[in-house]
């Protein structure tokens, strides 16, 4: 096929014999296809020849092949790249591990040379699938033009959502945006996300943004997937040096897990019913400015009555000190703990206040998203 | 040994795959050395990583004989045993004189 002569594909094996063999099978349908014979290489020749899959060996002397995927999967520049898993073993659980570690699919050895060539043909066309969907999601949004606080959910409009919000937007065109989104039966979504500026482009980005948690929050992508896609559509439709910052909160009401994503935002407030306020810090891009983006999760498992409270960083900066956030999240961790026994629908607002209390003056815009399980 | 059938498997022409068989023959060779040496010196984290090697090349050319008797070969020594380690490495000897064999046949 024509168009496979410019996808690459990186095979890795501790074993001569099966990497020839494989690499002529993959020729000849036209791959261009490049060889490593040990993960620390792998992982290198990946970074920097950026192939479009990698066909992985599990067993290899030194670091294996579930090592290599971790830190391939955690690489910004290699987190992308589909991993198809060589095993020799067929025990499931060596396959569970490969795909909880961001695998896509396995093949056993010994393996038939159709079937190669099926499974990579269907993993190179599903990847291909993402791109094209996200350029032409980028697309659409450039043609939007959507009025901008008709797009504020509130809590009447979700109530199995269970959340309470207070918005306050300083200037007309607030940088300010949060959503709440009903993914499935059990699943919920909560967005809160600050646009770097306070223009008109800022509000229309307020619009594209929620287009786009509405297309890519789906119950088939895990949150860093969809902070992941979002992202590839932001950098696409963002103007130089703008950017947003974000967290994104999933929650699961059957696993009872609540899924964290922290996209260079101020750090959310988990107040779990029997235990004491604690700041879920996580390490996360911003979206928009990256092509290559890394996103640190954390699932808790939650409880009836567990809270958690997702702002923007007006609620905590002062006058004359923006960069600084120790103290003011040290006064809201206080603030939360104070408010703990009021409905979540108030708290918001109080919450507000109390910090407003301490800084005197509205610099910012403001969000406060309260979410009780 | 169908050469037809097993390159077909494999998705190579019949030449092609006749060079990796005798890439495959070399590298059994002093692979099977290693294993003979490792049994008769009770070496066994030498005989996991030998036989391993001789399972992995055999399976992946479809020798599916002897791709199952250096598998057995490989799983004993992982549970530290080494019975029917030595008659394993005859009947791999000779596989691979067989398929020698038909390769020459094949090639000339």
């Amino acid at each position: 096929m024509n168009e496979n002569k410019n996808l690459t594909i990186l095979l890795v094996d501790d074993e001569p014999i099966g990497i020839k063999v494989l690499e002529r099978t993959l020729k000849k349908e036209g791959y261009h296809v490049i060889t490593a014979y040990d993960g620390p290489t792998a992982r290198t020749i990946a970074s920097k020849n950026q192939p479009d899959l990698i066909l992985l060996d599990i067993i290899m002397p030194g670091e294996d092949g579930f090592e290599v995927i971790r830190q391939l999967k955690e690489d910004p520049r290699t987190v992308h790249i589909p991993v198809i898993f060589l095993t020799g073993k067929d025990g499931v659980d060596s396959k569970i591990t490969g795909f909880d570690l961001g695998a896509v699919d396995y093949i056993t050895k010994p393996f038939h040379g159709q079937e190669v060539l099926a499974r990579v043909r269907l993993h190179l066309q599903l990847s291909l699938a993402t791109n094209t969907l996200i350029s032409s999601q980028a697309d659409r949004l450039r043609q939007i033009k959507d009025a901008q606080e008709s797009m504020l959910v509130s809590p009447e409009d979700i109530p199995g959502a269970n959340f309470g919000v207070c918005y306050q937007s300083l200037l007309e065109a607030g940088g300010d945006f949060y959503d709440v989104l009903q993914i499935s039966d059990d699943i919920y979504g909560y967005f809160v996300a600050d646009i770097s500026g306070h223009d008109i482009a800022t509000s229309y980005m307020t619009s594209a943004v929620k287009a786009l948690l509405k297309q890519n929050c789906i119950p088939i992508y895990q949150p860093a997937e969809s902070m992941r896609m979002i992202n590839h559509v932001l950098e696409e439709i963002l103007q130089e040096g703008k950017y947003l910052t974000a967290c994104y909160a999933r929650l699961n009401r059957k696993s009872e897990t609540m899924s964290l994503i922290n996209c260079g935002h101020p750090p959310a407030v988990y107040i779990p019913k029997n235990g004491d306020v604690e700041l879920i810090k996580l390490m996360g891009d911003v979206l928009g400015a990256f092509h290559d983006v890394f996103f640190e999760v954390k699932d808790i498992h939650v409880r009836r009555g567990d809270r958690f409270f997702l702002y923007s960083d007006g609620l905590i900066e002062r006058p004359g000190d923006k960069n600084v956030w120790t103290k003011g999240l040290e006064d809201l961790s206080n603030a939360c703990r104070d408010l703990r026994d009021m409905p979540v629908v108030d708290a918001v607002a109080c919450l507000r206040d109390v910090m407003h209390q301490k800084t005197k003056v509205f610099e910012d815009d403001i969000v406060v998203l309260g979410i009780e399980v | 040994m169908n050469v037809t059938a097993l390159s077909e498997r494999l998705g190579l022409e019949k030449d092609e795959f006749l060079e990796l068989v005798e890439l495959f023959l070399e590298t059994g060779k002093s692979d099977l050395g290693q294993l003979k040496v490792a049994v008769q010196t009770e070496d066994i984290e030498e005989v996991v990583k030998s036989s391993h090697s001789i399972k992995g090349a055999s399976g992946n050319l479809g020798f599916m004989e002897i791709f199952e008797v250096a598998k057995d070969v490989e799983l004993n020594a992982r549970q530290d045993r080494l019975d029917g380690a030595s008659e394993a490495v005859d009947t791999i000897k000779k596989h691979l004189d067989q398929i020698a064999i038909e390769i020459t046949g094949e090639t000339a």
